[in-house]
């Protein structure tokens, strides 16, 4: 089985980030020298540290308080996410209920609904005018026009709550 | 973006309730996280930036690092265990990072600032030397420039580099000789015993 590390290894290694590989003893170094591990180890770990250093002076990271105020409104945007999400959940319940419950209404009064049109027809045209004509088109328009008005008002009452679950986040 | 724009669209009491949510939320106070962030920061950013190979990536990390930082429920023993437990968030975004597909490659004319011809040596010198690190630690894998980086740049223990990379002591030596000589191998004789030779 290969060597994959060195004895001497920590201690040159320990020289070289604490910058006192210079002065280490010259039986240290003699050995970095003969062995191709710490040779390895020197060399890399000059090189990384080195340009660690430089790295660290020249990076430009932003703020402390600027990261502790993104992160602050971070939780305070998932916090109002998380409160917003149940209440997304009942908007949506509440609005199919709403459309469920106006098609039943509308279901239950629709032979009420046909009755007072042709009522409202009567009394206003009266059945001996020549308008009798006239009276039984318009109650026949009404009646026809009834079931698209409420397809419209449907469309109406839906439309909000499709967009606002289109352009919702969530 | 979007939360760009809603962080400019809050309100004063807003603001002032997000301050309270943090001082509720997160592990330390702003007075103790500034301590911890003026001394941590850069070499957070630094290792960031070697391991992804790019600044930009870097900055975005940085701050995603210390928001799950603030966040984490750890008790902490000792400031050591606090900077090993960032530089552990720091390596899972940077993993995360890898799983994700690439969609471009670093252009190093783009992330490096080369001195002009001319500038003082040393700095030539060193923005010299920062290319070739950059782009030998590019041409190793991940796992690789993690483990290089967090040994030789900021020595740590074996110990505490299998604990951040997730994997067993006992395997640490043999990876880290693997890496060290791919990493000799790729920069070549120039830096032979440390120093660069033209």
């Amino acid at each position: 089985m290969a060597e994959h590390s060195c004895i001497h290894e920590p201690d040159v290694l320990a020289a070289v980030l604490s910058r006192r590989w210079e002065h280490a003893s010259d039986q240290l170094k003699e050995h970095a020298e003969s062995c191709e591990i710490c040779c390895d180890v020197v060399t890399i770990a000059q090189l990384l540290s080195s340009d660690q250093e430089r790295a660290r002076y020249e990076a430009r990271v932003p703020a402390a308080g600027q990261v502790w105020w993104r992160a602050a409104v971070r939780v305070r945007l998932e916090a109002a996410q998380a409160v917003a999400r149940p209440l997304t959940w009942v908007h949506g319940i509440a609005g199919a209920c709403a459309v469920g419950v106006a098609c039943a209404v509308i279901g239950m009064a629709w032979p009420s609904l046909r009755e007072l049109a042709s009522w409202l027809t009567f009394e206003t045209f009266g059945v001996d005018s020549g308008m009798a004509d006239v009276a039984a088109f318009v109650t026949a328009a009404m009646q026809r026009s009834l079931p698209l008005a409420f397809v419209v008002a449907a469309c109406i009452v839906l439309a909000p709550v499709a967009l606002y679950f289109a352009l919702t986040d969530d | 973006m979007s939360n760009g724009m809603r962080e400019l669209a809050l309100t004063d009491m807003e603001r002032a309730g997000a301050f309270e949510d943090a001082e509720r939320t997160f592990q330390m106070t702003e007075e103790a996280f500034r301590l911890f962030y003026e001394q941590t920061a850069r070499p957070v950013w630094v290792y960031l930036a070697r391991t992804t190979g790019d600044d930009r990536l870097a900055d975005d990390l940085l701050q995603e690092t210390y928001y799950r930082f603030l966040r984490t429920r750890t008790t902490f023993e000792s400031d050591d265990h606090r900077r090993h437990y960032l530089f552990r968030i720091a390596t899972n975004l940077v993993r995360d990072q890898w799983r994700r597909a690439r969609t471009d490659a670093v252009d190093l004319g783009e992330a490096l600032d080369v001195p002009e011809a001319g500038e003082d040596n040393a700095v030539g010198e060193h923005a010299l030397r920062r290319i070739d690190v950059t782009r030998a630690l590019d041409q190793l894998k991940p796992r690789e420039r993690s483990l290089l980086w967090l040994a030789y740049a900021q020595g740590f223990s074996h110990e505490e580099i299998a604990s951040q990379l997730g994997l067993r002591t006992g395997s640490l030596k043999a990876l880290l000789f693997r890496a060290r000589r791919r990493l000799v191998s790729v920069l070549g004789d120039r830096y032979r015993s440390g120093g660069r030779r033209g």
